[in-house]
């Protein structure tokens, strides 16, 4: 056994010996990613794992590292840069991927990614353009 | 300030390059000579060509301590560092099909799957899946 086996097995036992928990936290992330265009909140969550609020809170956050909203967030962020990248008008996205208004949805996309939606959108269509004219110059 | 760039030190630069694009799928971003038959190699994911690049950095051969490093790193099993993947043992599968060798299979720890695997390059290199 390496000395990276050893430690990870010293981990294991000292992080993550408790089934219960960590069944409870990948089922909250499984069920987030499944239904993030969702209204979700703690309440939601938590009465699904027949949990309380803060405890999952706590859970989620001792096992990802970050809160179940943060997680949420970045997952929202995330599809709405496939869905922009592939076309979807800003207000269309911004609610496909759960947010209620386009305010805080153009907000929070500026802080994540350091470009507002349609900035962002226009710089992926001038990138597949361009690719698809490189890729006919290319075959010429 | 941006994160842009992640290093790995390499013991051959055309072996490296070779590994991480035809078994790996990297894909080159940069590759320029520099002196000294050295190169600046950068790659990118497939999936995500705007993400940050490797840096396939010859250190090893110019700097001795980063050799000792890579080698004590080597011996003890640790990776240098690791990549996301979706299916750990999708990737696995692939992997070992194209003669990549594993130190550790894939295992579960908590909520990551992670297997390690040889860089032939001087490095282990980890990949792990969220669950």
């Amino acid at each position: 056994m390496t000395f990276y086996e050893t430690q990870i097995s010293r981990i294991q036992k000292s992080c993550y010996s408790n089934e219960m928990q960590i069944a409870t936290v990948i089922a909250t992330r499984s069920f987030i990613d499944d239904n993030f265009n969702t209204d979700l909140n703690l309440d939601v969550l938590s009465h699904i794992q027949f949990v309380s609020k803060y405890h999952l809170l706590r859970l989620f956050k001792k096992y990802y590292g970050l809160t179940p909203r943060q997680y949420l967030m970045d997952k929202r962020i995330e599809k709405s840069k496939e869905n922009l990248a592939n076309g979807m008008t800003v207000t269309e996205t911004c609610f496909a991927v759960g947010f209620e208004s386009l305010g805080s949805f153009s907000t929070l996309f500026k802080t994540k990614t350091g470009k507002s939606p349609s900035a962002f959108q226009k710089q992926q269509l001038s990138r597949s353009k361009l690719s698809s004219e490189y890729g006919i110059l290319e075959k010429d | 300030m941006r994160v842009t760039l992640i290093s790995i030190p390499v013991r051959d630069q055309e072996k490296a390059l070779k590994f991480y694009t035809e078994k790996l799928g990297f894909i080159i971003k940069k590759d320029a000579p520099l002196d000294g038959g050295n190169r600046w190699i950068t790659l990118v994911s497939k999936e995500a060509q705007d993400g940050p690049e490797i840096l396939l950095e010859p250190a090893p051969l110019h700097f001795e301590p980063s050799k000792v490093f890579q080698d004590a790193l080597m011996e003890a099993g640790i990776p240098y560092t690791q990549f996301d993947v979706d299916n750990v043992d999708e990737e696995y599968e692939r992997l070992t099909t194209v003669g990549v060798e594993f130190s550790v299979k894939p295992t579960t720890m908590g909520t990551v799957k992670f297997a390690v695997f040889n860089d032939t390059c001087g490095n282990n290199m980890q990949i792990v899946e969220m669950l």
